[in-house]
């Protein structure tokens, strides 16, 4: 017997539902959380899995990862030796670790940081905390974000205090551990809230022991007045794995974000940021490098909400795809009405290493105010010839000058990462990945 | 050193060299002069072996050996320098880390151990006070924002770290104000000995107050129609190249 596409998406969704039903009994949420875990499930009913030309969905196909069985993990045990892997030098005593979406305290160390932590179950006491997650659940317009707050259990929320800055990043590690049966899913969530004039240096990094999972992540990042995040994510997981994070960045007055996200790639990694530049005078970078090779694929779905006056937006992404892989793009800048004296830049830059690999770019603006300054762009090529012949006549071998080319393609963005650790790592093993 | 026999060659089928032949010694400089679009920088690309250009028929030997036969790196090697017109830019290579790639390679293929970056740095350091280059370049990516001057400067930073055997300078002068022009002529003049040898293409006959060639040769529509001795550039400047045209 066959099943068509849209009988197996059926299928799925009503397992998913299944799955919710049980998760309910066995969890037993108290009454804020089971609220927003209701009119999460309410609302991926409506959303329901994307079909092939899902317009939010264009470039990727979800296949793999909507299929039932869901099995959720949330935990299992990681050896010490991993963790220190992936701890940034300068991190030790700044950092959270996530096993499958769980808060690990006891691999985690953040005597070196002023920030405060509190799982979001209970941070939903706070009346600014639940009505923002509900208004977020309400306005979601992104299924898997949609289904990691319809399973939310295990949040954890950071609170920086208003004025205060740390020394060191403070790193969130999310491990995934995977499994050598079937495909596992985990659902990390993390709330940061910054208070007026607070400073955060924040690194996120995803890792995966094993192939074979699925992580469905979430974060928002509430700024307040005047504070500032400088925040770099590293999608590094384990390259028999699918990822989907959604990045959710809300700014109030005169508040700063600047990101990188910097991507390895595996079966399938999405990006979703959520930008609103909800105040006046709030200020958006985002630059995102990614190299690819065999047949990783890395998306982008960024949507920028530019709600006030005087706001700036500018993002820059570089991608490299060699033999089969496969990258894009799908970028919106909205300048709503009022939003006067925007500046929002945009520009996308792609290296074709192979004529079997595939770079997709849909860069758009919508303005509804009329005095704004937005440009956006998009470049497709290859390895520049003048730039070779440049090199060669210097007795660089072709080979080395090709690798040195398309490093330097992707470090001009590396290089922008506010800090040096991520850059030497990023340099010795993303960059790696050009070696032939 | 370098024989040039009879090179016809061009561009996409385009014959834009017609026949040029010449010899340079060790020890000479020869200035290469002519209007624009006379085959002059069509001459510095076969020189360096730019895969755009053909060479259609006739000989480069370097030493005895077929130049044209060489990839580019392998000229390089062997000490061939090529100065850029217009050298590129290319961001996110950290320019004191390119020089010290290109002098590796050099050392490589000499036989010698690679210099690492502390041992490689004095050598900049020296090479860059020689030439009057503020250190701040060293941290810059490769030609990226550099003014004309700092790029030209930045061109002969590298013959002054590679050291060759023949250099060919493209239009080094085009485009420089005075000043820069002295430095990348002092420049050029520290780097001369009796050991190697210079072609200086150049459409100007102010470059050569500073430089003073040994031979001077007129290429006009491809083909060297004039040699002779400095003293010429000063008639070509005086008279204009059209004095040579008419009357060939």
């Amino acid at each position: 017997m066959t099943t068509t596409a849209a009988e197996s998406t059926d299928q799925a969704e009503s397992a998913l539902l299944d799955q919710h039903k049980q998760f309910l009994s066995e969890t037993q949420p108290a009454a804020d959380i089971l609220a927003l875990n209701e009119s999460a499930i309410q609302r991926f009913e409506v959303l329901k899995f994307p079909y092939r030309k899902h317009e939010m969905y264009t470039f990727v196909n979800t296949k793999d990862i909507t299929a039932a069985p869901y099995v959720f993990s949330y935990g299992a045990s990681v050896a010490e030796d991993f963790i220190k892997k992936h701890v940034y030098p300068g991190c030790e005593k700044s950092v959270l670790v996530l096993v499958d979406g769980v808060y690990r305290e006891n691999l985690s160390d953040i005597s070196g940081t002023s920030v405060r932590l509190m799982p979001i179950v209970e941070a939903l006491s706070q009346a600014d905390i639940k009505s923002y997650l509900e208004s977020t659940v309400a306005n979601e317009n992104d299924v898997f974000a949609c289904i990691n707050s319809a399973f939310l259990n295990h949040g954890l929320m950071i609170d920086v205090p208003e004025k205060t800055q740390s020394e060191s990043p403070l790193q969130i590690l999310h491990v995934s551990t995977g499994s050598p049966a079937g495909k596992v899913t985990t659902l990390p969530r993390v709330l940061v809230r910054l208070g007026v004039m607070a400073e955060l240096k924040l690194i996120v990094k995803y890792a995966g022991v094993q192939g074979n999972y699925f992580v469905n992540s979430v974060l928002d990042v509430l700024v307040g007045e005047d504070a500032g995040v400088a925040f770099t994510q590293i999608q590094q997981d384990n390259g028999d794995a699918w990822h989907c994070s959604k990045n959710r960045i809300v700014l109030d007055r005169n508040s700063r974000f600047h990101a990188s996200n910097a991507s390895y790639g595996n079966k399938l990694t999405r990006h979703h940021y959520e930008v609103h530049l909800k105040e006046t005078g709030a200020e958006l970078w985002l630059n995102g490098v990614s190299v690819l090779t065999d047949e990783e694929q890395v998306h982008n779905f960024v949507r920028i909400h530019h709600a006030a006056p005087h706001c700036v937006s500018n993002q820059q992404f570089k991608n490299i795809v060699d033999d089969h892989s496969r990258s894009s793009i799908d970028g919106t800048v909205i300048v709503n009405e009022g939003a006067q004296l925007t500046v929002s830049d945009q520009l996308i830059n792609n290296l074709m290493l192979s004529d079997n690999a595939h770079a997709d770019n849909k860069p758009n603006l919508m303005i509804f105010a009329d005095d704004v300054k937005c440009t956006h762009g998009a470049t497709i090529g290859q390895i520049n010839e003048d730039q070779l012949f440049y090199l060669k006549t210097r007795g660089l071998s072709t080979k080395i000058a090709k690798e040195l080319l398309t490093k330097s393609f992707a470090d001009s963005l590396i290089q922008t990462i506010a800090f040096p650790a991520v850059v030497e790592d990023l340099e010795n093993t993303l960059l790696k990945k050009l070696e032939s | 050193m370098l024989e040039i026999k009879d090179v016809r060659a061009g561009f996409d089928g385009t014959e834009i060299i017609k026949g040029i032949t010449l010899s340079v010694k060790k020890g000479e400089v020869h200035a290469i002069m002519g209007p624009n679009g006379s085959g002059k920088s069509t001459l510095a690309k076969i020189l360096s072996g730019h895969p755009s250009y053909e060479v259609m028929s006739g000989e480069v030997t370097l030493d005895g050996q077929n130049l044209l036969e060489m990839e580019p790196e392998k000229r390089a090697l062997k000490g061939v320098f090529m100065g850029f017109q217009y050298p590129v830019e290319i961001p996110g290579v950290n320019n004191a880390e390119f020089l010290r790639m290109a002098y590796n390679a050099k050392r490589i293929h000499e036989g010698q151990e690679e210099l690492d970056p502390l041992d490689f740095d004095e050598i900049l350091t020296e090479k860059m006070k020689v030439l009057g280059m503020e250190q701040k370049y060293k941290d810059r990516s490769l030609n990226e924002g550099f003014s004309g001057g700092e790029k030209k400067k930045n061109e002969i930073l590298q013959m002054a770290i590679l050291e060759p055997k023949l250099a060919v300078l493209d239009e080094t002068d085009s485009g420089l104000d005075i000043d820069a022009l002295r430095v990348v002529a002092n420049g050029v003049n520290k780097l001369r000995n009796e050991n190697n040898a210079l072609i200086l293409i150049t459409h100007y006959q102010r470059l050569l107050e500073y430089i003073q060639p040994d031979f001077v040769h007129v290429l006009s529509q491809g083909k060297i129609i004039k040699s002779g001795e400095k003293g010429l550039a000063l008639e070509l400047e005086a008279q204009g190249y059209d004095w040579l045209t008419t009357t060939h």
